[in-house]
């Protein structure tokens, strides 16, 4: 019971960076923008909400700099791959190389490390019931965007330009402001995700950060299907995974035969086989939107 | 100007693009970007050991950027090289160690099994492309990390750990290979090992394959327009797991590389992104075998380079900076595209008015 309690604990605070930055991975594909950047997105956010946090003092600055560094690297994405009709998956690679290396980069430079931001203290957010925000906006953000989608105007846009551009462009919806929209919007949630890796679970930054998160929650967008409930309760699962795992390292002996086994390596690959495996269709099948990384050309034939 | 002559022009417009943007943002913190430059070229070229450096480096590279180059010629989109590199390199490691043979075959045979290693998470992949309908970016991103982890986190620190003697406590990672599976190199004072020939002789491979056989031309055209070369009975799946297996197999000699080369075994920390950069290096070259000898040479140089950018005060991972914005370039041909070809026009006009009224210029004139 105690265990259990523990476990969902650590769910409830090591969930949001990956639903967060899933939804975002969601609505990005859902508008037919593949993100493969979001690995990137999360480390930008994650780095400069410990920035702003840290020279402002204040840890609602650090989140809002999150989202904005996400947004802006998400605006960069979109630039390069609607507007420039680039493949998205290499604008998305070039975007995670840019972060990795330009993070270090800004580390050193401000900080002067290139290991753990050296700063004591972060401001911390007001916490609810032992929670931080992040945690409610986690548990809410999936049904709201779920609602959004499939019960709003601006929803049924969305999910029509990812599914079949060129029908959405006939009946007067502009293609690239919905994908603008809906990419500038996913790198905000990456960006938060990232940020409360930072501010609010960690307290700190490390140059490690986010340590494959972004593709883990690339993984739970696929394996939610590419919806916003989906993707939320594979992050869910996900997160359980982790807390699984941090559990039984910090229970296992030190030694002895079965720490010998060194398990926690099986385990962390775990999540990743299981999206394997239901993407080959042993769990159910997974169809991603029609038009999913296919960059829009109103001349193309159709 | 001839398209191989303007992806070039492209390729060199985005890299310098790249470097003069690296170069700003070092000023723009207030170091000297001039001296660290100058440090990355006198680190790369400047001495006999640089140049050995470089050469390991822009070895591994070429194979990264061949597996991510020849996947691109059937159309497949491999970002798997990273988990094929980890998988060739502990194939290497653990041949090197467990057979005891002269360097003659001991080497060909852990770089066979590299290859081997290499190839089996990509023949996954496309597995599930060709029989499950498995996008291979996905695929390939999962397989990474499932590679990672039990690779790293499982049986280097696991099964294959090498026995720490009571005296030893730090040791990590796989034991040591034999010395008979470390590959040759030609000088005392450089690094310089037999990678880089076979690299070379890897590019050159690939070149012949693509451009002079028929089997090269099923590949192009199933990458080309994949309907139409099942039209015209080209056997789109074979010839899709072929490319998937040489690609896993250039990561996998990749990894190889370093571990007979340098490494001497699999250690216990082992980030490398190699395979990551491998994508950079396949992009920049076009995915044309010899264009990525010459991205891998240069980004070898970076990488080789950059660890002097540390006397100004900048982490060596600045060379990923560099390599992103490079990418970046790459993917926004247009903007680039654009000036060069005004400039081409100018240039033309230039020319055309220089010889006055004189009639338009015959073909092969210029």
């Amino acid at each position: 019971m105690i265990l259990a309690l523990s476990i969902l604990r650590s769910i409830l605070d090591f969930a949001p960076p990956l639903v967060l930055a899933a939804l975002g991975g969601v609505i990005s594909e859902r508008a037919g923008v593949v993100n493969i950047g979001l690995e990137g997105m999360m480390r930008v956010g994650a780095f400069f909400a410990c920035w702003a946090s840290f020279a402002w003092g204040s840890a609602w600055i650090g989140a809002a700099a999150g989202i904005a560094a996400g947004t802006a690297f998400a605006a960069a994405h979109a630039l390069v791959s609607i507007h420039g009709r680039a493949d998205q998956v290499v604008s998305g690679i070039a975007l995670n190389l840019i972060a990795l290396g330009l993070v270090t980069f800004l580390l050193e430079a401000v900080f002067g490390t290139t290991g753990t931001a050296p700063v004591e203290t972060l401001p911390e957010l007001p916490s609810l019931l032992g929670r931080s925000p992040y945690t409610y906006v986690a548990l809410v953000a999936p049904f709201a965007v779920h609602g959004w989608l499939h019960l709003t105007v601006p929803g049924l846009r969305l999910r029509a330009v990812g599914e079949h551009p060129h029908a959405a462009a006939t009946l007067g919806v502009s293609v690239a402001r919905v994908r603008w929209a809906a990419v500038l919007a996913g790198g905000a949630l990456a960006g938060l995700g990232g940020s409360s890796l930072s501010i609010a679970i960690l307290h700190r930054f490390d140059n490690k950060m986010p340590a494959g998160l972004g593709f883990m929650a690339l993984a739970a967008v696929v394996f939610g299907k590419w919806t916003p409930l989906g993707a939320f309760f594979a992050s869910l699962f996900f997160a359980l995974a982790n807390a699984g795992v941090d559990a039984v390292r910090s229970a296992m002996p030190p030694s002895g035969p079965l720490a010998d086994l060194h398990l926690d390596g099986i385990l962390l690959a775990a999540p990743y086989l299981l999206t394997l495996a239901l993407l080959a269709g042993f769990v159910g099948r997974a169809v991603p939107p029609a038009a999913d990384g296919v960059p829009y050309d109103p001349e193309a034939k159709h | 100007m001839s398209a191989g002559a303007r992806t070039l022009a492209l390729s060199a417009a985005a890299m310098l693009s790249a470097l003069a943007v690296g170069f700003v943002a070092i000023l723009l913190t207030g170091k000297d970007a001039a001296e660290g430059y100058a440090g990355v070229l006198d680190g790369s070229f400047g001495s006999f050991e640089a140049v050995g450096e470089t050469s390991v480096k822009a070895a591994v590279l070429t194979c990264t950027g061949l597996s991510v180059g020849i996947a691109f010629v059937v159309g497949l989109f491999n970002i798997g090289a990273e988990g094929q590199f980890i998988a060739g390199a502990l194939a290497a490691a653990v041949v090197g160690r467990a057979l005891h043979l002269p360097t003659a075959l001991h080497v060909p045979l852990s770089l066979l099994a590299a290859a081997a290693g290499g190839a089996l998470p990509a023949l996954a992949a496309a597995w599930l492309k060709v029989r499950r309908g498995v996008h291979e970016v996905i695929s390939t991103i999962m397989l990474n990390w499932v590679v990672i982890y039990t690779v790293q986190d499982w049986l280097v620190v696991g099964p294959l750990r090498a026995p720490s003697s009571s005296a030893e406590v730090s040791a990590s990672g796989t034991a040591q290979i034999d010395v008979t599976a470390e590959l040759p190199r030609f000088f005392e004072d450089s690094r310089l090992d037999v990678g880089l020939p076979i690299a070379v002789v890897l590019a050159v491979f690939a070149w012949f394959l693509l451009s002079r056989t028929v089997l090269g031309y099923e590949m192009r055209a199933v990458g080309a327009n994949i309907e139409a070369a099942r039209a015209a009975k080209i056997p789109v799946a074979r010839r899709l797991y072929l490319a998937m297996a040489l690609s896993g197999a250039f990561a996998g000699l990749g990894g190889a590389f370093l571990i007979l080369g340098t490494e001497h075994h699999y250690p216990g920390v082992f980030r490398t992104g190699y395979g990551f950069d491998g994508i950079a290096v396949a992009l920049v070259g076009s995915s044309h075998p010899l264009g990525v000898l010459v991205a891998a040479a240069c980004f070898g140089a970076l990488r080789a380079g950059a660890t002097r950018l540390q006397l100004v005060g900048i982490h060596p991972s600045f060379a990923e900076l560099i390599q992103g914005l490079a990418v970046l370039f790459v993917a926004t041909r247009a903007p680039f595209a654009a000036v060069l070809d005004r400039a081409a026009r100018a240039l033309e006009r230039a020319r055309s008015a220089r010889r006055g009224a004189a009639p338009p210029a015959r073909k092969g004139d210029a």
